[in-house]
């Protein structure tokens, strides 16, 4: 084994603990899991019954499970929920000091963060699957089939990681875990600017518009597409968003961490 | 040889009127405290409205401005956290040991709560006005005028404090932060488990069932009358309304007062 490949293998095991920890913290303290399994589910079935009559609607595609429908939207928000988490999470180690002890530590300091998103990924990962399996006693049908959902559910953990890589930069640069707690209704822009429950048709003019620049339209659509079987989003158009959404915001969070180092 | 002791009953409004300045002052001292607080409610409003707008196309939507429709649910919705704001302050006045020194006050322990509530009716105003405004500058109606907008601010302002009495019980019962996502999603469930997207005629299923025992749907109607259904002179929506608040706060009080007599003991 060369040098590089053994220096890849390590910081791939720190990458892999790192991940481990903050997913075992998440489990242990309920409370800080209960809004990204809970909420999301809760906002699911007030819209699925408070607006399944928008079915009637001329314009809007012809589902055959409504649930099935909104269940994208809850997916993404689901995402956003996990990668602000991570934030919170991070904020919370440096402001309490745990991050200091972990920068003496010999290893690459990009695997700090890369630790970090690897327990957004699995976060996601879960709670994906726990959404769809959820949705289904309440009438979801997933006609993409189980290679749909597993691609879908693929493509949601990519998109937590990018909002994860924004919420650590944002924690990296300011170490302030209060800012970061307020950052839910600023993160939710995201959300509510991306045709995640309503078709991108239906949108409000200006929403619509706005909403071709949102990298979450193209996440949701491919979602929704994956799911249904259809033709609603193109999978490698929302892939190819998530995975640009990823590697942008991990490269700012490795930048916010370099620039930390350098001002401290 | 000495007279009965007469013990001097502390003023208390005094007492109310102190506890009502700290909880101001814990918004007015921290520089931007009162913004997430006044952003969230703006950014659901905002999002709402954009992505059901078309709804109104519905048979049996009663406006054609969706923004009218949610303008009051999110008044009520940044009122009711307001409200259980006071339930996560007082956990933590809980937590850190400063509540404990208010309980050996001679005071009644009601009072102790009154002020911190009346903080939280007091703070909710910012967002709600803000929401109000935000919605009209958009194009949200206001058919009720002024007695409607008297509606809406009377919604809002008892809605925030039956808010502050849940938040208050949770505190009690749980003495921790920790129950905060408790205090909040208390709130969520009866602003959303209730006409919040679209009117009773077109909820399905579970949700319109809910709707219609959740007396949160009476307070929203009530608060509607200011941007969609105007002041009824038979008062059909504002007694219901009214009721409903009476009750919650009969309730919810209850709740919190019973939560307080077990402190300490």
């Amino acid at each position: 084994m060369s040098a590089a490949s053994g220096t890849l293998a390590r910081e791939g095991r720190v990458v892999l603990a790192l991940g481990r920890r903050s997913l075992t913290i998440q489990f242990r303290k309920a409370q800080l899991l209960m809004p990204t399994f809970i909420l999301p589910l809760m906002l699911l079935a007030v819209i699925a019954s408070g607006t399944s009559a928008a079915q009637g609607l001329r314009g809007f595609p012809d589902v055959a499970s409504y649930v099935a429908f909104i269940v994208p939207g809850t997916i993404i928000q689901g995402t956003i929920l996990a990668g602000l988490t991570a934030g919170i999470a991070l904020a919370s180690d440096i402001e309490f000091g745990f991050f200091d002890r972990l920068l003496a530590a010999p290893v690459n300091r990009v695997s700090l963060v890369l630790g970090r998103l690897a327990a957004t990924i699995g976060l996601a990962l879960l709670q994906s699957t726990f959404f769809l399996l959820v949705a289904m006693p309440f009438g979801a049908r997933y006609s993409g089939g189980v290679d749909g959902a597993i691609l879908a559910i693929a493509i949601a953990a990519i998109t937590a990681a990018g909002i994860g890589g924004i919420a650590a930069a944002i924690a990296l640069r300011t170490g302030s875990l209060s800012l970061l707690q307020s950052l839910f209704p600023f993160m939710f822009v995201l959300l509510f600017t991306a045709p995640a429950f309503f078709p991108r048709e239906l949108l409000n003019p200006i929403l619509r518009d706005v909403a071709a620049y949102n990298p979450l339209t193209y996440v949701v659509e491919a979602v929704r597409g994956l799911l249904s079987g259809t033709s609603v989003g193109d999978p490698l158009t929302g892939f190819a968003a998530a995975t640009g959404l990823a590697l942008v915001t991990t490269g700012l969070a490795v930048l916010a961490l370099r620039e930390r180092l350098r001002t401290q | 040889m000495s007279g009965p002791v007469v013990r001097a009953r502390p003023p208390l409004l005094p007492v109310v009127g102190v506890l009502w300045r700290r909880s101001l002052n814990e918004v007015l001292r921290v520089r931007g405290a009162l913004l997430p607080a006044t952003i969230a409610p703006v950014v659901f409003m905002l999002g709402i409205t954009g992505q059901f707008g078309r709804l109104t196309g519905l048979d049996g939507f009663p406006t054609d401005s969706y923004i009218s429709w949610i303008v009051p649910l999110s008044c009520l919705q940044a009122a009711g956290f307001a409200g259980a704001a006071t339930g996560a302050n007082l956990a933590r006045d809980i937590e850190q040991g400063w509540f404990d020194r208010l309980l050996v006050a001679p005071v009644p322990r009601p009072l102790l709560v009154a002020g911190p509530i009346l903080g939280a009716v007091t703070r909710c105003l910012v967002p709600t006005t803000v929401v109000l405004l935000v919605g009209l500058a958009l194009g949200a109606e206001l058919p009720g005028g002024l007695l409607g907008l008297l509606a809406l601010y009377v919604a809002a302002s008892a809605f925030c404090a039956c808010a502050g009495l849940w938040g208050v019980a949770m505190a009690a019962a749980f003495r921790t932060q920790q129950a905060g996502p408790l205090m909040q999603q208390g709130v969520f469930l009866a602003v959303f488990l209730s006409t919040a997207y679209t009117p009773e005629v077109l909820l399905r299923g579970w949700l319109a069932g809910a709707a219609d025992i959740n007396p949160t749907t009476h307070v929203l109607e009530m608060a509607r009358q200011a941007t969609v259904s105007g002041i009824e002179p038979s008062l059909a929506h504002t007694v219901p309304g009214v009721l409903a608040l009476a009750g919650m706060t009969v309730v919810l009080g209850a709740l919190a007062l019973l939560g307080l007599r077990r402190m300490g003991r």
